[in-house]
């Protein structure tokens, strides 16, 4: 019963005050701008004309043409007679990709195969791979797509995006989190007004929940509006437009919304915890900034070193972050995802008990 | 005359930190803020623990409404050990003092019902209960003002009435008049006069000798953490409670730096 009363009080709070309702929905229609932008940038009204070589046969060649055509480029498909001749051309820039099909790969027999190989650092490479396998991955990812890039060095802007998005995306789930949080627990901390429950007789562990969990929920508010941001930026980043049958499939979007929204319950009660230990918000928001600075870099990090493993995703936080890399980098990782996200409700739990610990601390709470 | 509070032996030592050696230029590492307090208080009355600042009053107090530990001794309220049953000592006390804040964002109305769910007050007595006191200190018509737009006399009654929103047979309140202006302290003074008239007992601390003649039954001087003296108004004053209390001051300490 008093934790249902703590929670309203902070829904209550929320809720009454437009000035952080704004503040909750800005990151969204931030995302949403910038990646419109970018999209724009990277992906032009130029039309282009594709050269792929086609080896085998599927009823996706038709839908990825189609694709191509809709948007007013070309593309001329060219037999495989010589692999090497054919790899030779894609690396010389004088054709875009090599796509191939196993035999009967429509039947969706057991090695059934698709294969891309392009150029990642030509523009029309990696448009035609985003496309090509978007419509693939639509198709049906019972099958693996083999993808190969011919210069190993270069980064492709869809891998580069992957890895900045979901970093950016923490960013505004982070100062989601900070805006609602700090004010909530250091705020009410440096006030005097933390006192006054502690006075009370409910009991600590209600108080740190009483926190934690409606200040998730609001701060989910504000990860939503980024999903939303970034759900609608990512078929414009993917150079393909919403109404043809591309862009990624409907679960990789669960995917990711579900992996944004367990980073947030664990960003709350960081804050939180870091909130009780301070004496001021200025204290918090430092040591706040310092935590987000941090997530940052390694999130950008570990992005674009390979050599982290799939367990990566057991890391609190950061975990969901990789994940999400994985996911936009096309892919369904599933039991990365499902592990990241454990992991992030159990990082949660593992605070609200320190966060209890803390405000039954005399020397924390009451202390000089 | 039935006891209602029962400090024995209470003892606090706290570790002093680099920046508080340093604020207080002393090199000492540990501080006895209260050394083996025992004292009674009865039902129904006021009683003061007089004692110039620092000599542990605020500490005291903190351990009797059970938000710090004393290392050492115990201490009762109605009945309830402040060591053992921490929750339920909580339930019978209302704490006040002016470190204790109230949202600004919240109306009065708000409040009291939100302080009274974390007592566990049944909603219709406390529905009943807002109505009774609202009325008699004068908050209904401020009851749906967002507290932080309330004067300060009448966030000062809000706040004092929250502290009783459970009906707590003792109100403790550290330095109840420190702080304000002469017409907020008065209203202070004139609600614990109206609480004791409710037949609370109150135990209230201060450095502020006019404070105790006005207000107290019982008095108790506290000096360096030690109960120096304490009893009646009467016996403690003999007549001028200033001069008794430098007197007994002279006695514990020497002269007066
Ligand atoms: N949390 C604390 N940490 C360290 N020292 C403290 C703390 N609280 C009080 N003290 C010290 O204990 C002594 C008694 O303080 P206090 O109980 O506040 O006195 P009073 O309320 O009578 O002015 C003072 O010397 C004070 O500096
Ligand atoms: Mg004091």
């Amino acid at each position: 019963m008093k934790l249902v009363s703590l929670m309203k009080k902070e829904f209550h709070r929320f809720f009454h005050d437009p000035r952080l309702i704004v503040t909750m929905l800005l990151p969204g229609i931030l995302i949403f701008l910038l990646y419109t932008f970018i999209g724009e940038i990277s992906h032009s009204d130029e039309k282009r004309a594709f050269k792929v070589y086609l080896s085998g046969n599927s009823a996706a060649v038709g839908i990825i043409e189609q694709a191509i055509t809709e948007d007013g480029s070309e593309v001329e498909w060219l037999p495989v007679e010589d692999e090497e001749a054919a790899r030779a051309a894609v690396e010389e820039g004088e054709a875009t990709a090599i796509l191939t099909f196993t035999e009967n790969f429509d039947l969706f027999g057991e090695d059934a195969r698709a294969g891309i190989v392009y150029d990642s650092a030509s523009e029309d490479g990696v448009y035609f791979y985003s496309l090509a396998s978007s419509v693939l991955i639509g198709v049906g990812m019972r099958f693996p797509i083999d993808v190969e890039t011919v210069k190993e060095d270069a980064v492709a802007m869809t891998e580069f995006l992957s890895v900045l998005l979901p970093m950016l995306i923490v960013c505004f789930i982070f100062s989601a989190c900070m805006s609602v949080t700090l004010e909530s627990v250091a705020g009410e901390k440096e006030r005097g007004t933390l006192s006054t429950i502690l006075v009370t007789s409910a009991k600590r562990s209600d108080i740190a929940l009483g926190k934690i969990l409606p200040l998730s929920c609001i701060s989910m508010l504000g990860a939503v509006s980024s999903f939303i941001g970034v759900a609608l930026s990512m078929p414009k980043l993917m150079g393909v437009s919403l109404g043809t049958l591309g862009g990624y499939p409907v679960w990789s979007y669960f995917l990711i919304l579900l992996l944004i929204l367990s980073i947030v319950p664990g960003i709350v009660a960081l804050i939180s915890t870091v909130s009780a230990l301070s004496r001021s918000v200025k204290e918090a928001s430092a040591y706040t900034s310092v935590l987000m600075i941090l997530v940052m870099v390694v999130s950008i990090v570990t992005g674009v070193l390979p050599m982290m493993g799939d367990w990566a995703c057991a890391i609190p936080v950061l975990g969901a972050v990789i994940a999400m890399q994985k996911v936009l980098a096309g892919g369904l990782f599933l039991w990365q995802s499902f592990l990241a996200v454990g992991v992030n409700l159990l990082f949660t739990a593992l605070l609200v008990v320190i966060m209890t610990k803390l405000l039954s601390s005399e020397r924390i709470m009451f202390g000089k | 005359m039935q006891e209602i509070v029962r400090a024995e032996g209470l003892r606090k030592t706290f570790t002093l930190s680099k920046k508080q050696q340093k604020i207080e230029r002393t090199g000492e590492t540990r501080r006895v803020a209260v050394d083996g307090l025992s004292f009674s208080a009865y039902r129904g009355e006021i009683y003061g623990l007089l004692g110039p600042n620092g000599a542990g009053k605020t500490t005291t107090l903190r351990m009797l409404s059970t938000l710090i530990k004393p290392d050492a001794g115990d201490a009762f309220l109605a009945g309830h050990s402040a060591v053992k049953e921490p929750g339920k000592v909580r339930d019978v006390i209302g704490f006040m003092t002016s470190e204790l804040k109230l949202e600004g964002f919240f109306t009065p109305a708000y409040l009291f019902d939100f302080f009274g769910a974390m007592h566990g007050v049944e909603k219709d007595v406390l529905a009943a209960r807002k109505r009774d006191l609202f009325a008699r200190f004068g908050i209904d018509k401020f009851s749906e003002v967002q507290v932080k737009n309330l004067s300060t006399g009448m966030l000062q009654k809000v706040s004092l009435v929250i502290s009783i929103v459970h009906d707590p047979e003792v109100v403790i309140f550290d330095e109840p008049t420190n702080g304000l202006d002469v017409l907020t302290a008065k209203v202070v003074t004139d609600f614990l006069l109206e609480l004791k008239g409710m037949g609370k007992s109150i135990l209230l601390s201060t450095h502020i000798f006019s404070l105790v003649e006005k207000l107290c039954d019982r008095v108790g001087i506290i000096i360096d953490g030690k109960l120096a003296a304490g009893g009646t108004l009467e016996e403690v004053a003999k007549g001028d409670l200033e001069s008794a209390f430098f007197e007994i001051y002279r006695g514990a300490k020497g002269e007066i730096a």
